[in-house]
């Protein structure tokens, strides 16, 4: 047990290296360097020579690596050119948007989910399965932006139920916090939910046809206890799995969501990277992104051993 | 009340949803205070017999019968929720010894009572009280430990007498153990039916016995049925199955019994031919391709008879 | 759906009803049905939707199935060489690798190839297809790691023949079908991609009409005029529809096939 936490970790670890590798690699192939990139294209020679040395682009590759995995292990996410401000500072002020819409998402995809699927397993072939084969479809085809814009139109205009773009913070009123994130979090997680709703379909069925549940019926339990005691405990497994995986999807989808809403976030932030090349922001943010979906589907790894009774007291005998 | 129906079955048939036959007419009785033995090959239908008493015949499945009353109540007529009740409360069901019956992630202690408390008023210090005694009962010593262990912890032998002690929770008045040894090392299958015995002499509660090991089922039981192809090919008490037998089948079941007398180099024997599917025997005898006494009329009919003592038997000849 | 969009597709090629980029400045936001001759409307610039939606279905199949069929082949290969070799180190690092790409979170990884290489249609090509190599890397490495107790692989495999005719010859027949559907699976991933890209302002560029771009342009006055944003939203929810069910149905019927 602690011995695959250990493996567990340490493969978490090494992915995130290739991860910064391929990070790195990748965006030293923007045309043009940094310092050609901040000081524009009029900059003279002997400025962009001066500003190469300070950013220390005139060393080679893999002393400019190793310097910014330096400081990737210390927390320094390098200096956004563009804003003028460290990587870190910028992430702090934009997180808890983007940390607010993805949990809300994933609360309300994983409640729709596990109540849609679990329907759907007890009664196969019958509407609620149709329906949730349907939302199961629809929500993996239609794309987040359009409904975005759709859900402006008609509850932000029409109904006028929420606002139409921006964020409160919570502490300016909690009303206007969850008022400012309902419709980015309700269509971030509709593109969630088809994935996981199937999970939790399949694993359903799969535990209502384990022979426990012939015995769990034989003894007469209600159905409550039979379905939720029973089939969903040995069913949870998967769907926990796959909420870890969601979830990276999910952060990279708060990119297109925080677009169409007009929300101040990090998936903001990367864009503005993106589209202003700037290499340093754009090299901590995808570090930072990427190391906190690790993290987080590590922690789902092991959350899920501790769920797991076998594993549990295999550890404690160790 | 000696006669006194605890299982009145007319012309159960069981089919699936595209209507193929998986069990052919059969009646059971069964007595207060007996243990019957029903005897067959896998796919001979007397698991899915048993599941039909246990309300668990699978969904595409669907049964028929001319009568069904388990315990004085009416299957036939009884709702769902009322049967299930019935299952729960007054039915124990000792299963086939994989341990998938129990629920790996489930403590033993909250499985085995989760039953009673349903059907009871009690709480749950005297549930678990009640399941010490019983757990103590099946001959398991360490009862506290075994209590808060998970099935995966147990061998084969403990995780059946955790299911006979879980069947007795409620006090049943019907038990049906569905192939309760298969898997399990031969001393302790005697240890398991031994224990079955001892709760049907103690609590006079009646058993049905599901097994292909007629050698086996012979020393528990008080009657035998012998099912082949969903039908029952002969259905006697325990000395005329053996002194007497009436069907080809049963004495070639018979036959095959290993004895330990058996000779060096001598084959065990053995019945020769498959199972064929259930219906195909087109209105004659469903044996008549294994059988070694097949005679031209076994082709077109079959002839049920009931000889002295309710000795039935389906066959077109006498012994 | 899915031969409606290829349809759309090679329409685009012989028959606009106006042309896509035509700007008619007193034209401005036909409504859809108001006049006979713009069937779906016309936007800000007074172009014809229905023109520029059957122009964008251009952009979104070439893409799509250029994206998918690069990452393929590279996954695909790269799967099939981590197989073959097995142990070592190169295989090792391979899979890494592909982990790595995997870790990536949705279209991330896609925007910093965006970034790197610049944006427009190469652009999104590239970046989709990076995208796109890993499931054809880890489906082909695990069946062949899979298929190797199949008794007529060892059985190749003990005569010596060599690796690459190997693959070919005997791996190859077994890995199409799964291909086949991951393939089809992918292209609705990849139209999903392309659209929120070109929306984010990352992909095909004005004036080129592309459904995703429909949208992003609408964005400015789909408050005033929603069914701007109606006919580009409907045409790739259906596509993508189309797709996946497509993938959805060869599935079970591989899995039908194979369960016989």
């Amino acid at each position: 047990m602690l011995s695959y936490i250990y493996k567990r970790t340490s493969n978490a670890v090494q992915v995130l290296l290739f991860v910064s590798i391929i990070t790195f690699a990748v965006l030293q192939w923007i045309p043009g360097d940094a310092a050609q990139l901040i000081l524009g294209s009029e900059a003279t020679p002997e400025n962009l020579a001066r500003l190469r040395t300070a950013l220390g682009l005139d060393r080679p590759w893999y002393i400019q690596y190793w310097h910014w995995l330096k400081g990737l292990v210390q927390f320094d996410l390098g200096r956004s050119y563009v804003f003028g401000q460290d990587v870190v500072t910028l992430i702090q002020q934009r997180l808890p948007v983007t940390i607010s819409i993805a949990v809300f998402s994933m609360l309300i995809a994983s409640t729709i989910a596990i109540v849609l699927g679990i329907l759907a397993a007890i009664r196969k072939n019958t509407m609620v399965d149709y329906l949730a084969t349907g939302i199961m479809q629809l929500g993996s085809a239609v794309p987040a932006f359009w409904l975005g814009m759709l859900m402006i139109v008609y509850f932000g205009l029409e109904l006028k139920w929420f606002p139409v773009s921006g964020y409160v913070p919570p502490d300016r009123g909690l009303g206007g916090y969850l008022n400012s994130i309902a419709m980015p979090s309700i269509v971030l997680a509709i593109g969630e939910v088809g994935m996981l709703l199937r999970t939790v379909r399949t694993s359903m069925l799969e535990a209502l046809g384990q022979d426990f549940m012939d015995m769990a019926k034989a003894k007469g339990l209600s159905s409550f206890t039979i379905y939720f005691k029973y089939a969903l405990r040995s069913a949870m497994i998967a769907p926990i799995n796959v909420m870890g995986l969601q979830f990276a999807k999910l952060v990279g989808g708060t990119v297109v969501v925080e677009s169409v809403f007009g929300l101040p976030g990090v998936g903001r932030l990367i864009l503005v990277a993106v589209e202003q090349r700037d290499v340093f922001l754009l090299q901590g943010l995808v570090m930072f992104v990427t190391a906190l979906v690790i993290l987080i589907s590590l922690l789902v790894d092991i959350a899920v051993m501790f769920i797991n009774p076998r594993i549990r007291i295999e550890m404690q005998g160790e | 009340m000696a006669e006194e129906k605890v299982l009145d079955i007319e012309n159960l048939t069981i089919r699936t949803q595209r209507g193929r036959t998986l069990v052919d007419g059969i009646s059971l009785h069964l007595y207060k205070g007996e243990v019957l033995g029903v005897v067959g090959e896998s796919g001979s239908g007397k698991t899915l017999t048993a599941k039909t008493i246990l309300n668990l015949l699978p969904e595409n499945l669907s049964w028929e019968a001319d009568r069904f009353a388990v315990l004085g109540a009416d299957y036939l007529t009884l709702g769902k929720k009322d049967t299930k009740a019935l299952v729960g409360q007054k039915i124990g069901y000792v299963p086939q010894n994989t341990g998938s019956y129990l629920h790996p992630m489930i403590r033993i202690k909250d499985q085995i009572i989760d039953g009673y408390l349903r059907y009871t008023k009690n709480n749950r210090g005297e549930a678990l009280e009640r399941a010490r005694e019983l757990v103590k009962a099946v001959g398991i010593r360490d009862t506290e430990r075994l209590l808060k262990s998970y099935p995966w912890q147990l061998s084969g032998g403990m995780r059946q007498r955790v299911n006979i002690a879980m069947a007795l929770m409620n006090q049943p008045r019907l038990i049906v153990a569905d192939e309760p040894t298969t898997a399990l090392d031969s001393t302790i299958q005697m240890q398991v039916l031994d224990l079955l015995k001892t709760v049907n002499d103690l609590y006079e509660t009646p058993v049905i016995l599901v097994s292909h090991d007629l050698g086996l089922v012979k020393y528990y039981c008080e009657r035998i049925v012998v099912m082949y192809a969903g039908q029952i090919m002969e259905a006697a008490t325990v000395e005329q199955v053996f002194s007497n037998p009436k069907h080809p089948y049963t004495r070639a079941l018979i036959k095959v019994i290993p004895s330990l007398n058996i000779k060096k180099g001598e084959r065990l024997a053995e019945i020769p031919g498959q199972l064929n599917a259930v219906g195909t025997a087109g209105g004659g005898c469903a044996f008549k391709e294994r059988c070694s006494f097949r005679q031209e009329a076994c082709e077109y009919t079959i002839r049920e008879k009931t000889v002295a003592d309710n000795h039935y038997y389906r066959c077109n000849l006498d012994f | 759906m899915t031969a409606m969009v290829v349809g759309l597709f090679l329409l685009s090629f012989v028959y606009t009803p106006h042309d896509p980029n035509e700007m008619q400045l007193t034209m401005r936001f036909i409504g859809p049905g108001e006049n006979p001759r713009y069937i779906l409307g016309t936007d800000y610039f007074g172009r014809d939707i229905l023109s520029r939606i059957i122009y964008g279905s251009r952009s979104i199949v070439l893409v799509s199935f250029v994206a998918v069929t690069l990452g393929s082949v590279v996954g695909s290969l790269l799967g099939a060489v981590a197989g073959m070799v097995k142990k070592g180190p190169l295989s090792a690092i391979i899979m890494r690798a592909i982990d790595g790409l995997m870790a990536f979170p949705g279209i991330l990884l896609a925007m910093m190839m965006v970034a790197a290489i610049g944006k427009g249609q190469e652009g999104a090509i590239v970046a989709i297809s990076v995208f796109m190599i890993p499931p054809f890397a880890r489906l082909v490495y695990s069946l062949i790691l899979d298929s190797e107790t199949h008794l007529f692989i060892k059985a190749a495999s003990s005569y010596n023949i060599s690796r690459c005719r190997l693959l070919f010859k005997h791996y190859l027949p077994l890995l199409l079908p799964r291909l086949i559907t991951l393939f089809t699976a992918c292209i609705g991933t990849a139209i999903m991609i392309e659209t929120s890209l070109s929306f984010l302002g990352l992909g095909v560029q004005p004036p080129h009409a592309s459904w995703g771009l429909m949208l992003n342009e609408a964005r400015q006055h789909f408050l005033q005029y929603p069914y701007l944003a109606m006919t580009p939203g409907i045409a790739i929810a259906l596509s993508v529809l189309g797709f996946n069910l497509l993938g959805d149905g060869l599935n079970d019927a591989l899995s039908k096939r194979r369960s016989r």
